[in-house]
This record gives C-alpha cells, sequence and structure tokens, in this order.
C-alpha cells in the first residue's frame, strides 16, 4: 500500500504526468468545444467520433500527398466539416432523426478511415516543437503547455474565438436562442434549422482540428483505432461542465488526467490489471456525470428537432 | 393571427396592406411590413436576459448597450420600466408580457397585434397597458388589433369589434353600439347545423330556439341532500408549464349521480382541472379528496386507482397508443384483466376486448385490429369502454365529444347520462355551451382558474352563462 502512494506520488511530481495530460486534454478539447457549440444550438451531436477520424484520416492524407503540415490542417478541417454536413443536412435540412445519423456515421467513418489506410498506407510526420520561451521553464506544467508541438497552440486561439462568438455575437444569441425555444426563436425571425446546421459546421471544424493535433501534435500516425471513444468522452465533457465552456474544459482536464495517470501507473511497471485500468478513464467519466450531471441545466431544446407549427 | 405574422400560410384569399396586395411568407416578411405581434404565449427565450431577448430577431452587429438604451426610451415613452439585465425566466408574467411589448414596439410596427395580453395581468397592470395602448393608437398613428374573450376589455379599449367564432367573422360594430350582452350573444352563438340536424333526424327533441331563453330544468336532477361528496377539491392551485395560474383557489364537491357541466372559454384553467384529476399536473398547493381520502396529486396512476375515469381532451395525445391493438388499448389501465403474475393471457385478453367490443358497439375489425385503423367515434368508444369497465366513482369527460359525428356524439351523451343514473359523478368539460346544457345536473363556469359562477340547470341560460365566461358579472 505504502508502494502504490509512493507510486501516485512520484506520478505527480514527474513531469511526462503533466505532458501526457495536456496532451489528451487538449486533444478532448478541440472536440468539446465544437460539441459544445452545437449543444447550444440544440443538437446533442453524437458523431464527434467520426469527425475526429475523419479529420484525422483527412489531415494524414493531406501530409501524405503533400508533405505539409500546414496542408494537412487545411484537410483536416475539409474532412471534419464533410462529416459535420452529413450530419447537419440530413438531421436539420431532411429531419432525419440526429441519433441515428450521428451513429450511423460514426460507423461509416470507422469502416471506411480503416479501409482507406490499408489500401494507402499514408505517411505522415510530425509537426515542429516550440517552446515558448520563459513559460516553458515553469517547473512541472511550463513543458506540458508551453513545450508542444505547433498544432497545440491553435487550442489557444480556438477556445476564446469559441467564446467570444456564442457570448458576444449576434450569431451567438440567435444560437443559444435556438438552443432553448426554437419556436420563440422563430417568431422572432431566426432561422432556426440554419443556425443549428451551421453550428454543426463548427462542431466539424474543431474536431477536423482535433484530428490534424493528433496526427501533428501527438501520435505521428495514422490508425483507425486512435480516437478510440473519446469522442464520447468529450460529449461527456460537455454535460459534465453544464454546458459551459468554462466547465467543459473543467470535464476534459479532469478526464484526461484519468487517462494520463493509466498511462504513467503503467509505465512505472505496476502490475495492475491493464484492462481494469483501461476501463478508468471511462469509470471517472461515468462517476463525474453522477455526480454532477443533475446540478446543471441542459438548453431547453436540446436533441429536440424543430420542426415549424409543432409546439 | 398566425397569417399575419407569417407563421401560417393562407389557403385562399389575399392579405392587403396600405392598398398593396403582400404575401406573408416568413415572420421577417411581417416585420418588414411593419406589423409586429404581442403573442399570448410569449415568443421569449427564459434563458436569456431582457435585452438579449429584446434584440433577438434584429440583424446587425450585437450592439448590448445601444439596445439597453432603446429598452430605457421605450420604458419611459409608454411607462413601462424594466431591467434591462435580468434573466427573462426570473420575472413575473406581468413582467414578461412587459418585455414582450418592448421587443414589438422597438421595431416601430404600424399594426401592432396583441393576442389576449391581459390573461397574465393584474387588473390594474391590464389598465395601465390599455392607457399605453390608447397613447400608442392617439399620438403615434399606429393601429392596434386586440385579441379577447373578455367582453370589458374589448368594450372599455376598443373603437370597433369584430366578433369571431370558429374561424369566422360572425358579427362587426362600432364599441359605442355594443354592449356585453349582444357580444355575448354573438360570441356563445349556436352550433345550428349540428343540433338542428340532429332534431331533424329524431334524434334528440329541440331545446327551445330562443338564445337567451331558459332551458327547460332537468326533472331527474333530484340530488339526496345527505349525500357525502365523492370528489372534493378544496382551494387547489396549479401552476401551467409557463408558469402562469392556471387554477386558482378552485374548489369544488361533487357528489354521485350527478354530472357537473364546466363552462368557460377555452384556456380558463379547464386543461389544468383535467390534468390535475388524470395525475398528470401537480398541485401547488390545495388537495383533492376522493371518499374523503385524499389523493396525491400528480404521481402516475394514483387518480386512477383511487376511482378516477378520464376521457381525456386529445385522445391521440393521452387516450390511446395509435399503434397498439384495440384489446391492448382496452387494458392499458389495468391489466390484471388479461394478465397473471404479469403475463398477458391472450385467450383472456380477447375475451375481454370482445365483450367490451360488444357491450359499446365499437365498430372494428376484431380485438386484434391496430387502433389507428378505427374511426375517431369509435377510438373514443375504446376509451370510454376502458374507463367505465374500471367502475370509477368518478369519470372526468373532457371535450368528450370533439371531432365526433352526430351518431357518436348522441352516443356519448346518452353514455354519460347511463354512467350518472349509475351513481357515477360524471365531470363534463366541454366549450360547447350546448352540451353542457343538455347533459348537465349542475353547471360552474371557470374563468381565469376559478370558478366564477355556479347555478343549477334550471338557472342556466345562453345569456347568463355567455356573460360569465367573458368574466362580467351577470
Amino acid at each position: 500500500m505504502t508502494d502504490l502512494l509512493s507510486a501516485v506520488y512520484e506520478i505527480f511530481s514527474s513531469e511526462s504526468t503533466y505532458l501526457n495530460g495536456a496532451l489528451f486534454a487538449a486533444f478532448l478539447a478541440f472536440a468539446a468545444t465544437g460539441e459544445w457549440v452545437a449543444e447550444r444550438s440544440g443538437t446533442l451531436n453524437i458523431s464527434v467520433e467520426g469527425m475526429l477520424l475523419g479529420g484525422a484520416f483527412a489531415a494524414a492524407m493531406g501530409c501524405h500527398l503533400t508533405g505539409s503540415v500546414a496542408v494537412g490542417l487545411l484537410t483536416a478541417i475539409l474532412g471534419g466539416v464533410l462529416i459535420a454536413g452529413v450530419q447537419a443536412e440530413m438531421s436539420h435540412r431532411l429531419a432525419a432523426d440526429q441519433f441515428v445519423v450521428g451513429l450511423t456515421l460514426n460507423i461509416l467513418v470507422l469502416g471506411l478511415t480503416g479501409f482507406l489506410e490499408n489500401e494507402i498506407a499514408p505517411e505522415t510526420t510530425l509537426a515542429g516543437r516550440w517552446e515558448i520561451p520563459v513559460l516553458s521553464d515553469i517547473p512541472l506544467l511550463g513543458q506540458a503547455l508551453f513545450g508542444q508541438r505547433w498544432p497545440f497552440y491553435i487550442l489557444y486561439l480556438l477556445l476564446p474565438l469559441s467564446w467570444w462568438l456564442v457570448y458576444r455575437t449576434r450569431w451567438g444569441l440567435e444560437l443559444r436562442s435556438v438552443g432553448e425555444n426554437p419556436q420563440s426563436a422563430d417568431v422572432s425571425g431566426i432561422d432556426v434549422n440554419k443556425r443549428r446546421r451551421q453550428s454543426i459546421y463548427y462542431a466539424g471544424l474543431t474536431c477536423g482540428l482535433g484530428g490534424a493535433f493528433l496526427i501533428f501534435g501527438h501520435i505521428g500516425r495514422f490508425e483507425d483505432t486512435i480516437v478510440g471513444g473519446r469522442g464520447f468522452i468529450a460529449i461527456a465533457a460537455v454535460i459534465f461542465g453544464g454546458w459551459t465552456l468554462r466547465g467543459t474544459l473543467a470535464g476534459c482536464v479532469i478526464f484526461a488526467g484519468a487517462l494520463s495517470f493509466r498511462l504513467s501507473i503503467q509505465g512505472l511497471g505496476y502490475d495492475i490489471n491493464s484492462e481494469l485500468l483501461q476501463a478508468l478513464p471511462f469509470v471517472v467519466t461515468i462517476a463525474g456525470m453522477a455526480i454532477f450531471a443533475h446540478r446543471v441545466r441542459a438548453p431547453a431544446a436540446l436533441a429536440r428537432p424543430f420542426i415549424r407549427g409543432l409546439r | 393571427m398566425k397569417m399575419l405574422i407569417g407563421l401560417l400560410l393562407p389557403d385562399a384569399g389575399t392579405i392587403s396592406i396600405d392598398g398593396r396586395t403582400e404575401s406573408i411568407h416568413d415572420p421577417l416578411t411581417a416585420t418588414a411590413l411593419g406589423i409586429g405581434m404581442v403573442h399570448q404565449h410569449f415568443s421569449l427565450v427564459d434563458a436569456l436576459t431582457v435585452w438579449e431577448n429584446a434584440t433577438l430577431g434584429d440583424t446587425g452587429r450585437l450592439d448590448p448597450s445601444a439596445t439597453r438604451d432603446r429598452i430605457g426610451e421605450i420604458a419611459e415613452q409608454y411607462g413601462l420600466v424594466i431591467d434591462p439585465d435580468k434573466r427573462v425566466g426570473d420575472l413575473t408574467a406581468g413582467l414578461r408580457q412587459r418585455v414582450e411589448i418592448i421587443k414589438c414596439l422597438r421595431r416601430d410596427p404600424s399594426i401592432v397585434i396583441f393576442d389576449e395580453p391581459t390573461s397574465v395581468l393584474t387588473p390594474e397592470e391590464s389598465e395601465q397597458l390599455f392607457e399605453s395602448l390608447r397613447h400608442v393608437v392617439a399620438a403615434e398613428n399606429r393601429a392596434v388589433v386586440l385579441v379577447s374573450h373578455k367582453l370589458d376589455e374589448v368594450l372599455h379599449a376598443t373603437d370597433d369589434i369584430t366578433i369571431m367564432r370558429q374561424g369566422r367573422v360572425v358579427d362587426q360594430r362600432y364599441s359605442t353600439d355594443a354592449d356585453a350582452p349582444t357580444l355575448a350573444r354573438a360570441m356563445v352563438g349556436r352550433e345550428v347545423s349540428l343540433r338542428s340536424e340532429r332534431a331533424a333526424l329524431g334524434i334528440h327533441s329541440p331545446d327551445d330556439t330562443d338564445l337567451g331563453g331558459t332551458v327547460p330544468a332537468k326533472t331527474d336532477a333530484v340530488l339526496p341532500a345527505t349525500a357525502q361528496p365523492v370528489l372534493r377539491i378544496d382551494r387547489a392551485i396549479a401552476h401551467d408549464a409557463d408558469g402562469v395560474v392556471a387554477l386558482d383557489e378552485f374548489s369544488l364537491e361533487m357528489y354521485p349521480g350527478e354530472i357537473v357541466g364546466v363552462a368557460g372559454v377555452e384556456g380558463n384553467g379547464q386543461r389544468a382541472l383535467g390534468d390535475v384529476l388524470s395525475s398528470l399536473l401537480t398541485l401547488s398547493s390545495g388537495t383533492v379528496a376522493v371518499d374523503g381520502t385524499e389523493v396525491p396529486t400528480g404521481r402516475s396512476g394514483a387518480m386512477a386507482e383511487a376511482g378516477i375515469g378520464v376521457i381525456p381532451e386529445d385522445r391521440h395525445d393521452s387516450g390511446l397508443v395509435l399503434d397498439m391493438t384495440v384489446a391492448e388499448n382496452l387494458v392499458l389501465v389495468d391489466q390484471s384483466r388479461a394478465a397473471t403474475r404479469g403475463l398477458i393471457d391472450q385467450r383472456r385478453l380477447n375475451a375481454f376486448a370482445e365483450e367490451m367490443i360488444e357491450q359499446f358497439n365499437i365498430a372494428c375489425g376484431g380485438p386484434n385490429a391496430p387502433m389507428w385503423s378505427v374511426s375517431g367515434g369509435n377510438q373514443q368508444r375504446v376509451v370510454l369502454a376502458r374507463e367505465l369497465s374500471q367502475e370509477p366513482k368518478i369519470l372526468v369527460a373532457a371535450q368528450p365529444t370533439r371531432g365526433l359525428d352526430v351518431g357518436a356524439i348522441e352516443y356519448m351523451s346518452h353514455r354519460l347520462e347511463t354512467a350518472a343514473a349509475s351513481e357515477v359523478a360524471v365531470l363534463l368539460i366541454s366549450s360547447e355551451l350546448e352540451e353542457i346544457l343538455e347533459l348537465s345536473h349542475r353547471i360552474i363556469v371557470m374563468h381565469s382558474g376559478r370558478i366564477v359562477g355556479e347555478m343549477s340547470r334550471a338557472e342556466a341560460n345562453f345569456e347568463t352563462l355567455g356573460l360569465l365566461m367573458g368574466g362580467t358579472a351577470a
């Protein structure tokens, strides 16, 4: 028992724990930010997983074809937005059930990227590491937050931008009203389903970036298992965070901490059943949801399709 | 109303504004044409603040301080003071309506439509509202349309009056030429076609044809004076989903074997009353007791268990499961007739269903016909059969004949009378006065969630009922 305690201490005092944690948290945050925007507009967008995987694959392909990470970033956005397009047009123009569309998309993208990966085997490179002067020398957290490969830093722009869009622009105001009371928004002259489609496209964009970050900023090559269910953890982070951006980020950090802890304790050679450890982040997610999810208020029209005239 | 603001498209006919024919296909066009509406069910988003709501639907950059200033200006101009940074969800109904009005006025409409604006206001608030309306019309040359069922209000606040019934204009006159009784008569009217058709078919002797006349008293409405009330609702207060008071200190006692008719313009608490007795709505305060035992409100099945059967207002919404079979629908409330220890015995189910089908003359393709394949009148019979087979002490019939044909109406009326004759207390909630006058032994009139009048069948006539329904003391 003292063994385990000292191991835990070792984990918490090791820089690599924080480095890994930041990588996991950043990946979740890319996805969760877009998911947060989509949910504020009233769509419980479960195709995040597919958007992330599609974005990652498109990033790998872009890099494979041109050798450039920047091009890979752009193709990743295209990939994410393409999948978002299917989700948005199907569920908010053709009035198909958003969950059925999302589920199908996730499975479709998984199969498709797996197949294409086998056929093409895209070659990718990691992006360059940027050490931010002074800040990266902070003990423990410096490397984790300011010593990452450059796609990581996109997040530092994306988060304030998303917040500003949702809380400080007319677009954001309309988006929130659509997620709360689509009938009222409609009466006020707002195109409800258009706003909802746009917010799904935004989720596609951030998930595309998330996929690119995974390829260029973390793993370095594409496999069809690299997302591995973390899209759903991103959805959980939004709910955990009570549909605020701050809370969503807190959720990402906590869930990423669990992922990182699992990795570190295995690295130290502790013989804990690995399947059990694998389940740890998900257990933390469920526990977090059980404790916090009922204390927060969801957008009132979350996951409810809008059809004019029905009240 | 919905047509004018672009939520509904006319099938035929035209709308002209300033002499030009316009087609209003969405709310934005309506705003551009200068039509603004203050909705009865607010078009506000609770989670947003006052100023955010006010600016919703505008275009261009979001400018919080300019919006706040504009709200301040309007507040001063019309006496509608409000804090622009409050969350709308935290405001009272009266204040919320103020936001709604501000939202409408800040776009400077030339035509303003008010849809039942005072239904959520206190009398003083209403008074104030009409003062500002007068001001809007006189000083700023706008046209105001006031949609209301309150006769007082219409008489005092308007210049001319149009009376509508079932989508038709039935009368138009200047306010100075009108008084409450004439309006009440025109408003209530008579379902001439339907009832006279029945008379022509010889199904039922027609009531007297004089609108204001007294309907002859029923002779069989003799109540034992010593009887204990089977249902007692005591000072019930309930709120609807918007937080508006739907039942306001509502008290009612019912005795076995009587039919109590609930009259009133729709939206005055009748629905809440039905919902409370179907365990759909929880009371904020007050009690419901059956046979002297209090029944918890809002707990699924508690009312049914206590012996209250309900024929709900909308049979598709809450009376039947259309995709299940006739037999399954017949045992929805109580499966014990067809099931042992949770397992449904198909043979017993069919036997019970066939018995019901025969007893209630349900025309359908047998017990296993899907519910949707059955006509409306027969669907209603299934509901009726199910509820009566529970042998309820109290039967709530909410708009029981809505959308039914003449024969089905006759059958339903007959069944309700039979039920009463077998000592069931029947609460008949209906928006059709004819029906209430024909069936009830005792009539109560609801207005704004309260009972504003109670009378025996003998005392009731169209005019007194109409005046009470309009909120004017008879």
